[in-house]
Protein backbone atom coordinates (compact mmCIF):
# COMPACT_ATOMS: atom_id res chain seq x y z
CA UNK A 1 0.00 0.00 0.00
CA UNK A 2 1.33 3.20 -0.58
CA UNK A 3 1.34 5.35 2.51
CA UNK A 4 1.45 9.25 2.36
CA UNK A 5 2.06 12.11 4.64
CA UNK A 6 -0.66 15.07 4.05
CA UNK A 7 -1.60 18.01 6.54
CA UNK A 8 -5.02 19.63 6.64
CA UNK A 9 -5.60 21.93 3.13
CA UNK A 10 -3.78 19.44 1.52
CA UNK A 11 -4.33 16.36 -0.88
CA UNK A 12 -3.62 13.78 -3.21
CA UNK A 13 -4.59 12.91 -6.61
CA UNK A 14 -6.10 9.90 -8.23
CA UNK A 15 -6.09 9.06 -11.95
CA UNK A 16 -7.07 11.90 -13.87
CA UNK A 17 -10.51 12.84 -12.18
CA UNK A 18 -10.40 12.32 -8.45
CA UNK A 19 -9.13 14.50 -5.96
CA UNK A 20 -8.65 13.65 -2.43
CA UNK A 21 -8.30 16.97 0.31
CA UNK A 22 -7.39 16.59 4.12
CA UNK A 23 -10.15 19.21 5.21
CA UNK A 24 -9.61 19.16 8.97
CA UNK A 25 -7.78 17.07 11.51
CA UNK A 26 -9.78 17.01 14.58
CA UNK A 27 -10.56 14.94 17.92
CA UNK A 28 -8.88 12.21 16.82
CA UNK A 29 -10.62 12.10 13.50
CA UNK A 30 -9.46 13.34 10.05
CA UNK A 31 -12.52 14.78 8.01
CA UNK A 32 -11.65 14.16 4.12
CA UNK A 33 -12.96 15.58 1.05
CA UNK A 34 -13.76 13.53 -2.28
CA UNK A 35 -14.23 14.93 -5.77
CA UNK A 36 -14.93 12.37 -7.64
CA UNK A 37 -17.36 11.79 -11.19
CA UNK A 38 -20.99 10.67 -10.21
CA UNK A 39 -20.43 7.49 -11.89
CA UNK A 40 -17.49 6.89 -9.20
CA UNK A 41 -18.72 4.81 -6.18
CA UNK A 42 -17.16 6.07 -2.78
CA UNK A 43 -18.18 4.50 0.60
CA UNK A 44 -17.13 4.55 3.92
CA UNK A 45 -14.87 0.99 3.79
CA UNK A 46 -16.80 -0.37 6.98
CA UNK A 47 -20.39 0.08 5.40
CA UNK A 48 -18.71 -1.23 2.01
CA UNK A 49 -17.28 -4.61 3.87
CA UNK A 50 -20.40 -4.93 5.78
CA UNK A 51 -22.70 -5.42 2.78
CA UNK A 52 -20.67 -7.48 0.86
CA UNK A 53 -20.54 -9.64 4.42
CA UNK A 54 -24.51 -9.53 3.88
CA UNK A 55 -24.32 -10.52 0.44
CA UNK A 56 -22.51 -13.39 1.19
CA UNK A 57 -24.62 -14.94 4.07
CA UNK A 58 -27.93 -14.16 2.11
CA UNK A 59 -26.31 -16.98 -0.41
CA UNK A 60 -26.42 -19.20 2.64
CA UNK A 61 -30.30 -20.12 2.38
CA UNK A 62 -31.96 -23.67 1.74
CA UNK A 63 -35.00 -23.94 -0.49
CA UNK A 64 -37.25 -26.00 2.40
CA UNK A 65 -36.39 -22.47 4.75
CA UNK A 66 -37.82 -20.36 1.28
CA UNK A 67 -41.01 -22.18 0.74
CA UNK A 68 -42.33 -22.27 4.96
CA UNK A 69 -41.14 -19.07 5.03
CA UNK A 70 -43.10 -17.77 2.04
CA UNK A 71 -46.39 -19.45 2.87
CA UNK A 72 -46.22 -18.03 6.60
CA UNK A 73 -45.55 -14.56 5.88
CA UNK A 74 -48.00 -14.96 3.08
CA UNK A 75 -50.40 -15.57 5.42
CA UNK A 76 -50.01 -13.14 7.78
CA UNK A 77 -50.08 -10.52 5.19
CA UNK A 78 -53.52 -11.76 4.75
CA UNK A 79 -54.52 -11.75 8.18
CA UNK B 1 -35.29 -23.30 -22.85
CA UNK B 2 -31.75 -23.81 -21.35
CA UNK B 3 -30.32 -25.67 -18.55
CA UNK B 4 -28.51 -24.52 -15.21
CA UNK B 5 -27.26 -26.38 -11.52
CA UNK B 6 -27.95 -24.72 -8.78
CA UNK B 7 -27.77 -25.92 -5.39
CA UNK B 8 -30.83 -27.65 -5.60
CA UNK B 9 -30.68 -29.23 -8.84
CA UNK B 10 -30.74 -28.67 -12.34
CA UNK B 11 -33.23 -25.40 -13.47
CA UNK B 12 -34.85 -24.67 -16.83
CA UNK B 13 -35.38 -21.14 -17.75
CA UNK B 14 -35.85 -19.09 -20.53
CA UNK B 15 -32.63 -17.26 -21.85
CA UNK B 16 -35.00 -14.17 -22.82
CA UNK B 17 -36.20 -13.99 -19.20
CA UNK B 18 -32.71 -12.91 -17.37
CA UNK B 19 -32.10 -10.25 -14.99
CA UNK B 20 -29.06 -8.68 -15.69
CA UNK B 21 -26.80 -7.12 -13.58
CA UNK B 22 -24.27 -4.77 -15.49
CA UNK B 23 -21.96 -4.41 -12.49
CA UNK B 24 -22.61 -7.80 -10.92
CA UNK B 25 -23.85 -7.84 -6.94
CA UNK B 26 -21.95 -5.74 -4.87
CA UNK B 27 -19.24 -8.73 -3.98
CA UNK B 28 -19.94 -10.65 -6.32
CA UNK B 29 -19.37 -8.15 -9.13
CA UNK B 30 -18.59 -11.06 -11.32
CA UNK B 31 -21.86 -12.92 -11.46
CA UNK B 32 -23.91 -10.59 -14.00
CA UNK B 33 -26.62 -12.75 -15.80
CA UNK B 34 -29.77 -14.10 -12.86
CA UNK B 35 -32.21 -15.98 -13.59
CA UNK B 36 -35.80 -15.53 -11.49
CA UNK B 37 -37.47 -18.07 -9.66
CA UNK B 38 -40.74 -17.72 -8.27
CA UNK B 39 -41.41 -19.44 -4.29
CA UNK B 40 -43.17 -23.34 -5.20
CA UNK B 41 -45.58 -22.05 -2.67
CA UNK B 42 -47.33 -18.59 -3.91
CA UNK B 43 -46.11 -16.19 -1.69
CA UNK B 44 -43.81 -12.72 -1.31
CA UNK B 45 -40.36 -14.18 -1.45
CA UNK B 46 -38.62 -15.55 -4.57
CA UNK B 47 -34.86 -16.08 -5.97
CA UNK B 48 -32.62 -15.50 -8.19
CA UNK B 49 -29.96 -18.25 -9.40
CA UNK B 50 -26.80 -16.84 -11.49
CA UNK B 51 -25.92 -18.29 -14.46
CA UNK B 52 -22.29 -18.53 -14.21
CA UNK B 53 -22.39 -19.87 -10.64
CA UNK B 54 -24.25 -23.08 -9.31
CA UNK B 55 -23.25 -22.01 -5.63
CA UNK B 56 -24.86 -18.36 -5.51
CA UNK B 57 -28.37 -17.43 -5.71
CA UNK B 58 -30.20 -14.48 -3.18
CA UNK B 59 -33.65 -14.82 -1.88
CA UNK B 60 -35.28 -11.50 -2.91
CA UNK B 61 -38.60 -9.58 -1.85
CA UNK B 62 -40.42 -6.46 -2.69
CA UNK B 63 -39.71 -4.36 0.65
CA UNK B 64 -43.25 -2.29 -0.07
CA UNK B 65 -44.59 -5.79 1.13
CA UNK B 66 -43.38 -4.72 4.68
CA UNK B 67 -42.20 -1.09 4.52
CA UNK B 68 -45.20 0.92 2.93
CA UNK B 69 -42.95 3.83 2.73
CA UNK B 70 -40.08 2.56 1.50
CA UNK B 71 -38.69 4.10 -1.73
CA UNK B 72 -35.43 4.87 -3.50
CA UNK B 73 -34.67 6.72 -6.26
CA UNK B 74 -32.01 6.53 -8.32
CA UNK B 75 -29.60 9.29 -9.87
CA UNK B 76 -29.52 10.27 -13.16
CA UNK B 77 -26.08 7.83 -13.40
CA UNK B 78 -28.18 4.91 -12.12
CA UNK B 79 -31.10 5.12 -14.60
CA UNK B 80 -28.77 5.56 -17.26
CA UNK B 81 -26.94 2.06 -16.02
CA UNK B 82 -30.25 0.50 -15.85
CA UNK B 83 -31.60 1.79 -18.79
CA UNK B 84 -34.31 3.33 -17.51
CA UNK B 85 -36.09 6.56 -19.40
CA UNK B 86 -38.04 7.94 -15.87
CA UNK B 87 -36.46 7.47 -11.99
CA UNK B 88 -40.39 6.93 -11.53
CA UNK B 89 -40.16 3.55 -13.54
CA UNK B 90 -37.81 1.81 -10.91
CA UNK B 91 -38.56 -0.70 -8.75
CA UNK B 92 -37.14 -1.82 -5.65
CA UNK B 93 -35.83 -5.16 -4.46
CA UNK B 94 -34.46 -6.30 -0.93
CA UNK B 95 -31.98 -8.98 -0.45
CA UNK B 96 -33.34 -11.49 2.16
CA UNK B 97 -31.18 -13.39 4.98
CA UNK B 98 -32.32 -16.66 6.40
CA UNK B 99 -30.82 -16.60 9.64
CA UNK B 100 -30.23 -19.94 11.57
CA UNK B 101 -33.08 -19.76 13.92
CA UNK B 102 -35.47 -18.96 10.73
CA UNK B 103 -35.94 -15.35 10.99
CA UNK B 104 -34.83 -13.29 7.91
CA UNK B 105 -34.10 -9.81 7.80
CA UNK B 106 -34.26 -7.18 4.51
CA UNK B 107 -30.90 -5.84 3.39
CA UNK B 108 -32.54 -1.97 3.32
CA UNK B 109 -29.31 -0.19 3.12
CA UNK B 110 -28.17 -1.59 0.06
CA UNK B 111 -31.52 -2.38 -2.42
CA UNK B 112 -30.90 -3.77 -6.35
CA UNK B 113 -33.04 -0.90 -8.39
CA UNK B 114 -34.37 -2.96 -11.54
CA UNK B 115 -35.95 -2.00 -14.75
CA UNK B 116 -38.71 -4.07 -15.72
CA UNK B 117 -38.46 -2.65 -19.21
CA UNK B 118 -35.05 -3.45 -19.59
CA UNK B 119 -34.80 -6.67 -17.12
CA UNK B 120 -31.27 -4.46 -16.11
CA UNK B 121 -30.35 -4.23 -11.69
CA UNK B 122 -28.11 -2.63 -9.38
CA UNK B 123 -27.44 -2.78 -6.10
CA UNK B 124 -26.53 0.44 -4.50
CA UNK B 125 -25.30 1.24 -1.02
CA UNK B 126 -27.89 3.78 0.87
CA UNK B 127 -25.77 7.09 2.12
CA UNK B 128 -26.96 8.93 5.59
CA UNK B 129 -30.01 6.31 5.55
CA UNK B 130 -31.78 5.21 8.52
CA UNK B 131 -32.38 2.07 6.93
CA UNK B 132 -30.13 -0.77 8.09
CA UNK B 133 -28.65 -4.01 6.25
CA UNK B 134 -30.49 -6.23 8.74
CA UNK B 135 -33.92 -5.05 8.96
CA UNK B 136 -36.11 -7.43 10.84
CA UNK B 137 -39.29 -7.48 9.35
CA UNK B 138 -42.57 -5.59 11.55
CA UNK B 139 -44.31 -8.28 13.81
CA UNK B 140 -43.56 -11.66 11.87
CA UNK B 141 -43.50 -15.11 13.97
CA UNK B 142 -42.56 -17.83 11.37
CA UNK B 143 -42.36 -20.79 14.30
CA UNK B 144 -45.20 -20.59 15.65
CA UNK B 145 -43.84 -22.35 19.08
CA UNK B 146 -41.21 -19.69 19.57
CA UNK B 147 -42.51 -17.29 21.80
CA UNK B 148 -39.61 -14.79 22.81
CA UNK B 149 -40.12 -10.92 21.59
CA UNK B 150 -38.16 -10.81 18.20
CA UNK B 151 -35.99 -7.52 18.64
CA UNK B 152 -37.63 -4.39 18.09
CA UNK B 153 -37.49 -2.66 14.17
CA UNK B 154 -36.05 0.36 13.56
Amino acid sequence: MLVLTRKAGEGIVIGDDIRITVVELKGGGVRIGIDAPRSTKVHRLEVYERIIQENREATQWDIADLDSLSQSLTAEKKL
Amino acid sequence: MNKIMSRFGEIEYDPAKTLSFPEGLIGFESLREFVVIPSAKEGLLFWIQSVDDPQIAFVLTDPTNFFLEYKVVPDQNECDKLGLASPEDCHSLSVVTVHQDKTITLNLQAPILYSSETCRGLQVILEKTKYESRTPLPAVKPMPAKTEALPASG
